[in-house]
Formats: structure tokens, C-alpha cells, sequence
């Protein structure tokens, strides 16, 4: 579990992360999404006491990370795949780690074997490792001491499509574990698949923390064709003025927005109009996360006018 | 619930800590023994200080003018050529301390050791320990070496008492062991290995070499503060202007200052 209270950080005047509240639960996979700069890895410094907040608290298992006596068991995280010294293998660099919290050298094999680097790969200094390697060295440290809370800042970066199903499947299985997973991303597409609970953010404001299902709901749409224009364009006046959204009318239908299906129906025949399609679409979490932030954005510059 | 966690009894917190700051050794240890710039930076000290001390005891004994050294004995010991020829060699062991260090800034891995061992505190005193105890060693094998160098170059104007050489190779490694931790302690403040090597640089020679006018009392006892020269004190045991028990304490206490620095630093700015 992880704790976020009204957690804050501001670099000078440029707030990074504004009063953040939210919990990560335990037992599935949670996604940080956000655009570039949205705070998210700020956030995740915040939680492993690397940057101090400016307000509120961030606690893992009920306490701040400063306290927590052998960390590596309580939390693991990839943060920056690229931060390995660049002479010394990998091998070693998760040694150090490993020693410094107590961990037996052999775990070290373990996660190495777990992260698909064979000895080869292991004993390569940092300069030499691709990003792809790095990501999974720097996953390899994260399991190092078995943790019940992991954070990975944008694991698939780098990764080749083997990669990505690997990371998948990976975080799927540290979830079911009931473990808490937390995952950063920008790719909406991939958040999607793996992902069964979103934590969204913008300019560091937390924009929504819902099921994966309940924020692609709110973006769904009703596409509807029919072969009368004229009907179609008195349908649509009528869906307007009950407040919803009407988009493309051309010729041959339109999509509409903030409606049901079964509503667009109703209207259809009590004025009359012949309908040819009438489809519920669902927005996928890229047309959802779209929608989310452009709202957040918006806000943010009207109050800095 | 975090309320329960905190209330520790102080003897859990200090066995905790202890337990913590050997884990931190150990990675310590492990990090500057895999990688190589650490053998080449103790190779590049092993023949500055073999070729340093050779040059020195090559000029000792040219500027001796007797023409009989039986008459003119021991005008130079061996322990004094291997201290004077730590001006040069001390830029090795100086690197060791503040690349333990400097490095983790510059590549990154700062954030992993932090993550790995949040207390700043037990992070930068394992890098003391590592480094302190790592220089000591290789200060005593530095400090044999140049005795063994400069021996046979004197020939009969060199002079090898035993206790005497036994305490300068001693001195020898104390002061690099301490030179080294104030390198690192800089270093944690700086976070640059070349801003540092400069501060250093600036400490240990060009500051009090420009304060040393023979004529001006003030500025020689001014100088007389800097660790360089107090180290140098320490070392030759010269009692002007004060003990060499005296001169260890200002260089300690220089090395303390730098670390304290170190740790309020990295406690105080986000990694």
C-alpha cells in the first residue's frame, strides 16, 4: 500500500506535484498516466524519500520511506534504468545493492535469471548495456528483496515488443501476488492492457484514480446513420438541446456524445427518423485520457491568467 | 498503526543502525573494488610515488657537497624522501576519496545507493569507512615503497633509523587516510570531481604556499591552520609552531569539518 496525503512538491515558483491525495492498493496494478512533466516521477522520488515533499506525506506501508529499516524488502523500484556506473557491470551494481540491505549474493543470480540477462549480459559495464538491458537490469534490482510494494517509472521505454509482453505479464503476476504495483506511463495504449486501475495526473493534480472500465466509459460515444438527412439533422437538434454533444453531422450520420444508445433510440422514433446504425462506441483510454487532461490543462492556464 | 511502529527502544534503534552501516560498508566495498578505475588510480599513486621519491632522494644526494659521507652522515632519512614525496603522490589517493563519491552524482547511481540505504547519515559514513581504512593500507604500502626507493638512491647519505621510519610510514598513511576522507566529505558537497580536485587543490597547496611569506608571522601562522600544512607538521614531527599531536588534530578536524558538510548537504538537497 502506498499513501499519498496531500503530498506537494514545488521546484521554485513551478509546482511539480499540487496536493496529491490518493491510496495504491494492493492486488492489482494500478497506472500512473500523465503527459510529459505531469509530476509522475516526482511523485515516485517523493515516495522513496529521495525529494523531500514541500507538503503532505508519502508513506509506504503506513510510514515514510526515511524510516523503513531494509528497504529493498519493503519497496522496489525502477526509477532511472540509464543510472548505472558506467565501468562497472551489472552484476555488481545489483551486489552492492543486494550486500547493503543484507540480501545473499545468490538472490542476485535469482533476479538476474528472473529478468532474462544471462551471465553475458550480466557482466557488461553500464556503458556497454542497451536501454532494453538496462530496463530489465534496473527491474532485476526493483525484485531484488522480494518487496509487497513495487513502482516502476515507464518500464516498456526501450523495450522490444518481447520486452513489453515480458513487463506485462510481469506485472500481472506481482499483482496477483497481492502485491502493490504501481507503473508510470505515457503510452495510454499500453496502461490499457495491464493496467486494471488508473491513477491520471496533470500539472501534478490528481485528474482521476478509477477502474480502467469506469474511465473508458466516460469518454463512450453513439455513432448513428440513416438514410434521411433531413431526419437526421432534426435528431440532432433534439439530442443537442437535452444537453449532448453532436459531432460531424455530414450526410450520411454523425457521432454523439454524452448520451446513451438507448436514449438516441428513444428520440429516433418519437420523431420518426430511420435509422440504419445506432452503435455505442467505446473510447479507447487514449481518447479518455485525451479528454481528462485537456480539461486539466485548461484549467491550469485559465488560473494562472 | 505508524504510531506503534515508531516507539523502538533505543537499544533495537542503535543495534538497527549498526546493522545498517555494515550492510552500507559492504556495498561500499563492493563498488570501489568493481571497477577499474580504482586499480589504475592505485597503480597511477605506486609509481608516483616509487619515481617521486627517487627523483627526491636523487637531489638529496646531489646537493650533499661532502666529498666523504662517513664524515657527514644522515643528512636525509628514508622516511622524510617518502613524506616529501607526498606532495605529488597524494592526487591518487585524493581521487579514490572524492570518486567514491562524485561518481554516483555524475552517473546517477546515487539514487539507487539512497534507495537502497536512505539514511544519508550511514550512507556517507560507509564511504568514510571504506575509504578511510582503503587509504590507510594503501598509505602504508605508499609509505614502504618510498622508503625502499629512496634507500639505495642515498646510498651513504641516507639514513634508516628503524623506529623513526616505522612512524613516518605511519604518519604517511594516517594523513593520506585523512586527506582521503576530506576529499570525499568535499565531495559530497561539491558533486563535482573537478570542482573538488580545484577546492583541493586550492586547500592543500596554492592557498598556504601564497600566505608562507617568510617575512610576514601572521600569514605563516595563518597557514599553519590549512590541513596540507598541518598534515606536513604532523608528519615531520618539526614542533614549529606546534606538536605534531597538534598537527594531526587540525588535519583531523579539517577531514570531520568536510564530512559534517557532506552529510548536512546530502541530507538537506534532493538526490
Amino acid at each position: 500500500m502506498i499513501t499519498l496525503r496531500g503530498l506537494t512538491k514545488r521546484f521554485g515558483p513551478v509546482t511539480a506535484v499540487d496536493d496529491l491525495t490518493v491510496d495504491i492498493a494492493p492486488g492489482r496494478v494500478t497506472g500512473f498516466l500523465g503527459p510529459n512533466g505531469a509530476g509522475k516521477s516526482t511523485t515516485m522520488r517523493m515516495v522513496l524519500g529521495l525529494d523531500a515533499p514541500t507538503a503532505g506525506r508519502a508513506l509506504v506501508a503506513g510510514r515514510p520511506y526515511r524510516e523503513l529499516r531494509r528497504p529493498l524488502h519493503e519497496v522496489g523500484a525502477l526509477l532511472d534504468a540509464r543510472a548505472v556506473h558506467p565501468a562497472r557491470s551489472g552484476r555488481a551494481h545489483l551486489l552492492a545493492l543486494a550486500r547493503s540491505n543484507g540480501i545473499p549474493g545468490r538472490r542476485v543470480d535469482e533476479v538476474l535469471a528472473l529478468a532474462g540477462l544471462d551471465d553475458r549480459a550480466a557482466a557488461k559495464p553500464g556503458r556497454a548495456l542497451s536501454l532494453g538491458m538496462a530496463q530489465r537490469l534496473g527491474i532485476a534490482g526493483a525484485l531484488l528483496g522480494d518487496p509487497p510494494v513495487l513502482m516502476f517509472d515507464e518500464p516498456v521505454n526501450g523495450l522490444d515488443p518481447d520486452g513489453v509482453r515480458w513487463i506485462r505479464e510481469l506485472t500481472g503476476r506481482l499483482a496477483a501476488e497481492g502485491r502493490t504495483v504501481l507503473v508510470s506511463s505515457h503510452l495510454m495504449s499500453e496502461m490499457e492492457q495491464t493496467a486494471g486501475h488508473l491513477v491520471v495526473i496533470g500539472r501534478g493534480r490528481l485528474i482521476a484514480d478509477a477502474p480502467v472500465g469506469e474511465l473508458l466509459a466516460t469518454g463512450g460515444s453513439v455513432r448513428v446513420r440513416g438514410p434521411q438527412p433531413e431526419g437526421l439533422s432534426r435528431l440532432a437538434a433534439r439530442l443537442t438541446a437535452e444537453g449532448a454533444a453532436v459531432d460531424g453531422d455530414g450526410a450520411g450520420g454523425f457521432t454523439v456524445t454524452g448520451v446513451t444508445a438507448g436514449r438516441v433510440g428513444d428520440l429516433a422514433y418519437e420523431l420518426g427518423v430511420v435509422l440504419h446504425e445506432l452503435t455505442p462506441v467505446t473510447a479507447t483510454l487514449e481518447q479518455a485520457f485525451m479528454e481528462l487532461t485537456a480539461d486539466a490543462v485548461e484549467y491550469a492556464s485559465g488560473v494562472a491568467r | 498503526m505508524s504510531a506503534a511502529v515508531r516507539t523502538v527502544a533505543a537499544p533495537a534503534v542503535a543495534a538497527r543502525r549498526g546493522e545498517a552501516l555494515a550492510g552500507a560498508v559492504a556495498a561500499e566495498w563492493t563498488r570501489l573494488v568493481s571497477i577499474r578505475t580504482t586499480w589504475w588510480t592505485l597503480l597511477a599513486g605506486v609509481l608516483l610515488m616509487a619515481a617521486t621519491s627517487a627523483q627526491l632522494a636523487i637531489y638529496a644526494q646531489n646537493s650533499n657537497t661532502s666529498a666523504d659521507p662517513t664524515d657527514d652522515r644522515g643528512i636525509v632519512t628514508a622516511g622524510s624522501v617518502a613524506i616529501d614525496a607526498l606532495d605529488l603522490t597524494q592526487y591518487a589517493v585524493l581521487a579514490l576519496g572524492l570518486l567514491a563519491i562524485t561518481t554516483e552524482f555524475t552517473s546517477g547511481t546515487i539514487r539507487s545507493t539512497l534507495t537502497a540505504t536512505p539514511s544519508r547519515g550511514t550512507v556517507l559514513a560507509a564511504k568514510a569507512v571504506v575509504t578511510g581504512a582503503v587509504t590507510f593500507a594503501y598509505g602504508l604500502l605508499l609509505g614502504l615503497i618510498g622508503v625502499a626507493v629512496a634507500v639505495p638512491v642515498l646510498g651513504p647519505w641516507g639514513r634508516t633509523p628503524v623506529a623513526a621510519t616505522v612512524g613516518d610510514v605511519l604518519a604517511v598513511a594516517a594523513y593520506l587516510a585523512l586527506v582521503g576522507v576530506l576529499a570525499l566529505g568535499l565531495g559530497a558537497v561539491l558533486r563535482s570531481a573537478v570542482l573538488t580536485l580545484i577546492v583541493l587543490l586550492a586547500v592543500l597547496m596554492i592557498v598556504p604556499l601564497s600566505l608562507q611569506e617568510p617575512d610576514i608571522t601572521v600569514l605563516t601562522r595563518i597557514a599553519d591552520g590549512f590541513p596540507g600544512v598541518a598534515g606536513r607538521h604532523f608528519m615531520t614531527g618539526d614542533g614549529d609552531p606546534y606538536p605534531a599531536v597538534v598537527g594531526l588534530l587540525v588535519l583531523a578536524g579539517w577531514a570531520a569539518a568536510a564530512l559534517a558538510a557532506g552529510r548536512w548537504a546530502l541530507r538537506r538537497r534532493d538526490a
